[in-house]
């Protein structure tokens, strides 16, 4: 589960000053978090990341395969690619390299978030997010 | 003299509690991640996400 309107908020209240990068980190035990995160990078593919991440937060813990093909279909993409893409040796080798990464830093949990580098684990409420941003942006001299 | 000691002391530890984040500052490759913001932003976040 991720921290999702936390972050949403975030992302609004900081456009432009912050850079929010993506990793998958899904976990083997879950059914379907490896396939959800196939479909987030699918959508990458047509351009539509970020809307494809949104409505898989928010429909979560709906993200059986019929699910995704369904949410392709409401962002107006074109289905069988995004099938063939979610399917796809790249989209796999992907999110297997960020698997790798999570592993290696030895991370137990999501979300997990690194602040220019500081290690938040887990759902914060976005008052213990902005805390640090602010103190970041402050640091910077931002 | 004593009144404002203890307040202000509490205060001084309450500051120090406030451990946030962990101090040490990892660095994580960013590689061809999806990404969302000006690559030269002040701020970055790296999210490790499971969204099920």
């Amino acid at each position: 589960m991720g921290a999702g309107p936390a972050v949403k908020k975030i992302r609004k209240t900081y456009a432009g000053k912050i850079r929010l990068i993506i990793k998958n980190y899904p976990y083997r035990y879950r059914d379907y978090a490896f396939g959800a995160a196939a479909a987030s990078l699918a959508a990458r593919d047509q351009g539509k990341y970020w809307e494809m991440h949104d409505l898989l937060i928010e429909r979560s813990p709906k993200l059986d395969r019929q699910s995704l093909v369904s949410y392709a279909r409401e962002l107006g993409l074109n289905v069988n690619r995004f099938i063939r893409a979610m399917d796809g040796k790249k989209i796999g080798k992907a999110i297997k390299k960020d698997l790798k990464l999570a592993v290696k830093m030895d991370l137990y949990n999501t979300p997990t978030f690194f602040i220019n580098g500081r290690k938040v684990v887990g759902n914060r409420p976005y008052e213990y997010l902005t805390k640090i941003i602010d103190e970041e942006l402050k640091r910077t001299g931002k | 003299m004593k009144k404002l000691l203890i307040p202000s002391l509490a205060l001084l530890v309450s500051i120090c509690s406030t451990a946030y984040a962990d101090e040490t500052r990892y660095r994580v490759p960013i590689g061809d991640s999806p990404s969302l913001g000006p690559q030269n932003a002040p701020v970055t976040i790296i999210e490790f996400i499971d969204f099920q």
